[in-house]
């Protein structure tokens, strides 16, 4: 399978994202084609700024995303997947909009003709991910966390408050999944940054949340979310969860090494859970 | 609480929603950073229906908005709280009536002027440039940060667009934009 790839800024630098990522797709036969020269897609900033110039920011992706042929769009992080399909949304509504967003990029000499259709990374690993032949990680309990924007506000893959997506994918690639009621809770997104002390309790109830209903590890599908939720905990008494991506915790369902996928770059460390017998 | 005749946020795409606002204030209550807002939603709501549009206009609300849209998919009036949001946050931006004290629009400026000069975002010049401003807040991430550098986490040098000045041009085309919010 060949897959139109848009990482976004964070997840070079993310706790293995990228690693993992790359590792299980090469394991999986999924070529992951980036699309060359991206840009930031404006995340939760450009829309309060500027609408048009956050809509040619996120646009100047599909032109190129036409230029490689493909007709889908995968990224990994929330804020990129739903910047980009507001972007979508108001270019398919508004056709003015779309017109001037053309006359934008057509000065930076690119066309735009299609748009195409926005997809997260865990979609893509949804379908490709073999069932589990193993016991290997069974009593492994697992707490799925779905930050805000995978399923807010389109509520097309799956119901906006309460999904099941991500405990389903994780149960059928061999974890054992603790239910929970904090996994579409906010977490802060960028205010945590700068409001430290405001945002801390939103990230604390959602650990102590998810320690409390007996998971030992935190699965998340966003670097932001998972970067809140990992620093959170170093300055807390509470609990102590690794927060993981779904993709590491793929890769080691696939049998490939923590050290392969970047499991080492945690905050919290996944080492004891890991090598436990 | 002065009163201004003409409306400033009547270009605002979907405005006329909140005319079907119940006030039942489940988007307050679904906030998660209400308590921060010196109106939460469904006040702010009120405040445009009342013409109140000098205090909306220095309001901290939008600023606190987090983008969870758990407010939008809960509205029993299905009005775009989020969306307004960000439409709110424009015409503030463009009139300059942002509360002086408050740090989100210097972490935004930080961070779009940081797309701007590299056509990405690199977390620790976007810090970098909000610290000029806020110096304490810049300082207290530094532990973090060593943290993150002996994680590998950090990034030293700032990854570009092959051709900024076309990020720059983007950004100089939808400049003097007069498009609604």
């Amino acid at each position: 399978m060949k897959i139109c790839f848009y990482p976004g800024c964070s997840f070079a630098t993310s706790a293995g994202y990228k690693e993992s990522t790359e590792a299980v797709c090469r394991k999986l036969n999924i070529e992951l084609n980036e699309i060359p020269d991206w840009n930031c897609c404006g995340a939760t900033v450009m829309f309060g700024e500027n609408k048009l110039r956050a809509t040619a920011l996120a646009a100047r992706h599909f032109a190129l995303v036409q230029t490689m042929g493909f007709e889908d769009l995968v990224t990994g992080c929330n804020a990129c997947y739903a910047t980009l399909r507001k972007a979508a949304r108001l270019l398919t509504e508004d056709q003015e909009l779309f017109q001037k967003t053309q006359e934008v990029l057509q000065n930076l000499g690119l066309k735009l003709d299609r748009i195409p259709k926005i997809r997260h990374l865990l979609e893509v690993l949804m379908e490709a991910m073999p069932d589990s032949t193993s016991d290997r990680y069974k009593t492994l309990s697992v707490g799925a966390y779905y930050g805000c924007q995978l399923t807010r506000p389109d509520q097309d893959l799956d119901k906006g408050d309460y999904p099941e997506i991500l405990e389903h994918f994780l149960d059928r690639i061999g974890f054992s999944v603790k239910e929970h009621s904090a996994r579409t809770q906010c977490c802060g997104a960028s205010h945590a940054v700068i409001y430290k002390n405001e945002c801390q309790g939103l990230s604390q109830r959602i650990i102590r949340e998810i320690a409390n209903k007996g998971a030992e590890v935190i699965a998340t599908i966003c670097p932001l979310c998972q970067f809140n939720l990992d620093q959170a905990q170093i300055q807390d008494n509470g609990p102590r969860l690794p927060v993981t991506y779904f993709t590491q915790l793929a890769g080691l369902a696939l049998g490939l090494a923590p050290a392969e996928l970047g499991l080492n770059k945690l905050l919290v460390s996944a080492d004891k859970v890991l090598t436990r017998p | 609480m002065s009163q201004n005749d003409t409306n400033p946020f009547s270009t605002i795409a979907h405005l006329e929603s909140i005319n079907q606002c119940i006030q039942c204030g489940t988007c307050s209550g679904s906030c998660p950073l209400a308590d921060l807002m010196d109106h939460a939603p469904r006040e702010l709501f009120a405040l445009i229906r009342e013409g109140a549009y000098e205090e909306v206009l220095h309001s901290n609300t939008p600023w606190f908005c987090v983008s969870c849209y758990a407010c939008m998919v809960r509205c029993p009036r299905e009005i775009p709280v989020t969306d307004l949001m960000y439409a709110l946050k424009e015409v503030i931006t463009k009139q300059g009536t942002a509360p002086q004290n408050l740090k989100m629009p210097d972490m935004y400026q930080a961070f779009s002027r940081n797309i701007k000069d590299t056509g990405k975002v690199t977390e620790s010049l976007v810090m970098a440039r909000y610290g000029m401003k806020h110096p304490m807040d810049a300082l207290k991430n530094i532990p973090l940060a060593i943290k993150m550098q002996m994680r590998g986490r950090l990034e030293l040098k700032a990854p570009k667009v092959a051709d900024p000045k076309s990020i720059a041009r983007l950004f100089e085309l939808t400049e003097t934009s007069k498009d609604k919010p």
